[in-house]
């Protein structure tokens, strides 16, 4: 499966969330596979606390790969390189969990043929080896999300399962952003059919996930007074309301990750340790986690319409 | 298709030899604009390309190397970009000017032969066959330089818009021919466009033409484009298709394949025999077809050139 | 004096690169021949017995490049890599390309004419120390830039391959590629070939030296391809029974994961069926340390074991649980 994260604008979370899902399907045991695509900015490799990589790598990046001057993208075995305490010991039962990372210092490229084709040959190669590959795509209408619309519309991807995550933060400007992105006139949908996709499929395999969601109801907000705190449910409300009118409502919902005071300080991988042992990370953005990263490949969770 | 495209390891690989002339000495080559000239221009043509042919057949006798050379003649109408006339028409009148210049053509061939003759893509094979001169740093690693459709004598400027986004602004260089001597001739030749069908360039079609004079070409071991006589009861026919693709016109020719060629041709044509060079040179050969060439050439006492694009030689006269 | 280079036997070297083939169904021998048509030209070589092999006519690729050596002088050389696509069974599919070092090739490179009368062969533009390439060429790292690099030859032609139309890109389990890179240097005196290193590294690399007998390229690179195909098919197989969970997870689960196994894998092991003569023993070796056979047979046994136990508790779901 390809698993395509989208935002319309950076530092919603994407990245970080997305890595956070990567995890948690190695942890169920599936082999999963984390590309770097976010092609002005590499540097998801830091969430996974891979050193020498957190800006991408010096040489056969993703960057160098797509543009043909590698042929082999580098690969990072995270279990294996990782210098973070929990990571460096593959779980039992746990599967493979390989990041392959941007250039160091790369920039975003304009696409053509030999680009998709190179795309297309690495997402077939690597969805026969991972059972979920997940791509993190550039913020924006990039040349990332054009390449990857391109690629998937090609006759040797349409046997593929491709999903869509789309990111946003839980704000007004955010919520009518993701819409755009998705469903506007220069959006995923309207450049996908353009493309080729069918537009029906291309909607149905889209989903939209809240990142940093604050809840008027969590104990961060328990000192706040009451005028602020109704004021906070209000707006949470509105929102609501908005995200329904603008199709991101329940039914294109996949998951919901609280603010989490760990990941405001520090991109980073939640893992069991943090919430269960030394308690720094809350309970409930685990439990958000380990939500979306078993609705990402349950089919029930996107067959509603 | 009937015929099987595989083969059974164990069978025996058999690649059928060509006989071989010394020399395939080309007369000229026509086009519809020559033709549109009328009779005249051919007879005129004739009469210029008629001493270079005799200095030609001189030649072969002194590189043969044993005092007698084997030289057959051959003439290439264009039926691929334009057709004119009819064979019926065009024959005669073609033989008879060049006999009136004291020439004999032995062979004719069709230029749509050398994009497909008697079911085979020729063309078609001989693109496949091209290997890419590598610039220095080629590890394996990259694809071929090759724009598709196109071939080049070295490496292009690079281009800008390849570049990425904030990246270091890179100078221009210039492109270089690979193997330069001090400066660089560089060329960069158009095999075929698809406006919407594939249509062969008129200098790929005419490297196909040498390589097929040179004896080279094989389909899955079978030879291509084999001169045929019309049989005694045919008559030229009204329609280009309907032509033997090679004709042979003289009994008593030599064979059509040679270990040389030369091609006598107006000066205009320059340009188009460089990019011909151009491909032959990056052209890896069928290499049962090369061997039978080098032992039948030196059980002759013959000399042959190593390379394929050195086989070629031209006169270019001045000429219309 | 040292004797001039003209006087060595050329080194031969090479890299295999070892994929499923991403189709539902294995390929019958007619499919399979279109699929390596890949020079239209040229025949398509088919075997039947022991087992189905289709390979591909050869393809070049130019080179100009350096050597690969530890100690960093890295003789620039010129010519020819030769590349072909094998499928076996309908099912697995590799790539091979190698080349021969034939040294002697002058101090400049020649028209390129010259290299194209001399398929898969490579020549060094100076002098090279054989000891030096191979170790160069066998470190396990990734080939540095600008280094005779077979193995991306081979990547291409694999990728270009898997994406033909023929195929429904529905491989029957996941897997990965793997990589074997060879080096074949000439036996010495009574000429017997032997294998002197088989290693394992990790990301799917493997590295192997052979002494060999005088023989063709081809042959040489055949035999590779059969070493590649059988660690590919253990390094498969032992993964995916890892993944299945065998013995540990719910018996159902782990027969369903092993099904395609059984269908698609276990009739494929028969190591050496192809080696000529002149190339023998280097299986024989294999076999005794590290007993590529021996593990095959182990797991397959195991599988079957497994397969036969469900087969007998299946009308019993209440000793299944126990
Ligand atoms: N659930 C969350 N709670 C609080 N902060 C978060 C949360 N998710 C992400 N962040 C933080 O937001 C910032 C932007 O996240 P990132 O994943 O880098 O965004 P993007 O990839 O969309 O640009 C980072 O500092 C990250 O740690
Ligand atoms: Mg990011």
């Amino acid at each position: 499966m390809l698993v395509f994260a989208a935002s319309d604008k950076g530092g919603t979370g994407r990245s970080v969330t997305s890595s956070n899902v990567a995890y948690r399907r190695a942890l169920a045991g599936d082999d999963v596979c984390y590309l770097d695509f976010d092609f002005g900015s590499p540097t998801a490799a830091a969430v996974f606390d891979v050193p020498g990589a957190s800006r991408g790598v010096a040489s056969a990046g993703l960057h160098s790969h797509l543009q043909g001057r590698h042929t082999e993208p580098h690969r990072i075995d995270v279990w294996a390189e990782s210098e973070h305490d929990e990571l460096r010991y593959r779980p039992t039962g746990s599967g493979r969990l390989v990041l392959l990372p941007g250039d160091r210092d790369g920039g975003e490229f304009a696409i053509g043929k030999d680009t998709v084709r190179r795309c297309v040959n690495l997402f077939l190669q690597l969805e026969s080896e991972f059972d979920v590959v997940v791509v993190d795509l550039s913020a924006g209408r990039s040349y990332a999300v054009d390449m990857v619309l391109e690629a998937t519309a090609q006759p040797e991807l349409q046997g593929v399962l491709s999903r869509w995550l789309v990111f946003h933060r839980w704000t007004h400007q955010h919520v009518i952003a993701a819409h755009g992105l998705v469903f506007g006139e220069r959006g995923i949908v309207a450049g996908g059919v353009e493309r080729g996709h069918d537009k029906g499929a291309l909607r149905d395999s889209i989903r939209f996930v809240r990142a940093a969601v604050p809840d008027p109801e969590s104990p961060l907000w328990s000192h706040v007074p009451l005028a602020q705190s109704e004021w906070m449910r209000k707006c949470d409300r509105d929102l609501t309301e908005l995200a329904a009118e603008l199709e991101l409502g329940y039914a294109r919902l996949l998951g919901k990750i609280p603010l989490e005071p760990v990941l405001q300080w520090r991109e980073q991988l939640i893992t069991d340790e943090d919430v269960l042992a030394s308690k720094v990370a809350g309970m409930a953005t685990r439990q958000a986690l380990e939500e979306l990263a078993a609705a990402l490949v349950d089919d029930e969770a996107w067959e509603r319409q | 298709m009937t015929e099987q495209i595989f083969r059974e390891t164990t069978a025996e690989p058999r690649t059928q030899s060509l006989p071989l002339a010394h020399v395939s000495l080309e007369l000229g080559h026509l086009y519809m604009e020559d033709f549109e000239e009328g009779p005249d221009r051919l007879r005129e043509h004739f009469a210029r390309v008629k001493p270079w042919a005799d200095a030609a057949r001189q030649a072969a006798v002194v590189m043969s190397g044993n005092g007698r050379a084997r030289v057959s003649t051959c003439f290439l109408v264009d039926d691929y970009f334009t057709q004119f006339s009819s064979p019926r028409e065009l024959v005669p009148l073609l033989l008879g000017e060049a006999k009136a210049a004291g020439l004999e053509i032995d062979y004719l061939a069709r230029e749509s032969a050398c994009a497909q003759a008697d079911g085979v893509a020729l063309a078609a094979s001989v693109e496949s066959r091209l290997v890419e001169s590598p610039p220095e740093g080629s590890d394996g690693s990259r694809p071929g330089v090759r724009e598709v459709g196109w071939l080049s004598n070295g490496q292009r400027t690079p281009s800008s818009s390849t570049a990425e986004a904030m990246g270091r602004v890179v100078p221009w260089t210039p492109p270089s021919e690979a193997g330069a001597r001090r400066h660089s001739i560089f060329v960069d030749v158009e095999l075929w466009n698809e406006d919407p069908r594939r249509t062969w360039s008129c200098p790929f079609l005419a490297a196909v033409w040498q390589l097929a004079r040179l004896g080279l070409l094989r389909h899955r071991g079978s030879p291509v484009l084999e001169p045929r006589a019309l049989r005694p009861d045919q008559t030229l026919p009204e329609t280009w298709s309907a032509l033997p693709p090679l004709l042979r016109l003289n009994d008593a020719a030599a064979p059509f394949a040679a270990y040389r060629t030369t091609s006598v041709l107006p000066s205009r044509f320059l340009p188009i025999e460089h990019a011909v060079r151009v491909i032959l040179s990056q052209v890896e050969a069928d290499a049962a077809a090369l061997r039978q060439v080098a032992e039948r050439a030196a059980a002759e006492g013959t000399q042959v050139p190593e390379e394929i694009a050195d086989r070629a030689a031209y006169v270019f006269y001045p000429g219309p | 004096m040292a004797p001039p280079d003209r006087d060595r036997r050329p080194i031969l070297c090479g890299e295999v690169r070892t994929s499923v083939l991403r189709t539902s169904e294995a390929l019958t021998a007619r499919t399979a021949a279109q699929l390596l048509n890949l020079r239209p030209d040229e025949h398509v070589l088919l075997s039947e017995r022991p087992n189905l092999r289709v390979a591909s006519p050869q393809l070049l690729t130019g080179v100009d490049c350096r050597l690969p050596s530890l100690n960093g002088s890295r003789p620039r050389a010129v010519g020819t890599v030769a590349a072909r696509a094998v499928l076996t069974e309908g099912r697995v599919l590799q790539a091979s390309a190698f080349a021969r070092l034939v040294p002697g090739g002058g101090d400049h490179r020649k028209p390129w004419g010259h290299y194209l009368l001399r398929p898969g062969v490579v020549e060094p533009l100076g002098r090279h120390q054989d000891g030096e390439f191979t170790e160069g060429f066998l470190a396990a790292a990734p080939l540095p830039g600008g280094v005779l690099n077979p193995g991306a030859v081979a990547e291409r032609l694999l990728d270009e391959v898997l994406r033909h139309r023929l195929l429904d890109q529905r491989a029957p389990f996941k897997s990965g590629r793997t990589r074997l890179r060879w080096v074949a240097l000439p036996a010495a005196g009574d000429g017997v070939t032997s294998i002197e290193r088989f290693t394992v590294a990790a990301d799917g690399l493997r590295t192997v030296a052979l002494r060999v007998a005088p023989a063709d390229p081809s042959a040489v690179a055949a035999l590779c391809e059969d070493l590649a195909l059988h660690d590919w098919l253990l390094t498969t197989l032992v993964a995916l029974v890892e993944r299945s969970r065998l013995g540990s997870g719910d018996r159902e689960a782990v027969l369903t994961a092993l099904r395609p196994v059984v269908d698609h894998l276990l009739h494929l092991w028969m190591p050496g069926a192809r080696v000529p003569d002149v190339l023998s023993g280097v299986w024989e070796t294999l076999e005794r340390r590290p007993g590529f056979s021996r593990q095959w047979q182990a797991l397959v046994q195991r599988i079957r074991d497994q397969v036969a136990l469900q087969t007998v508790s299946l009308p019993r779901p209440v000793l299944a649980d126990s």
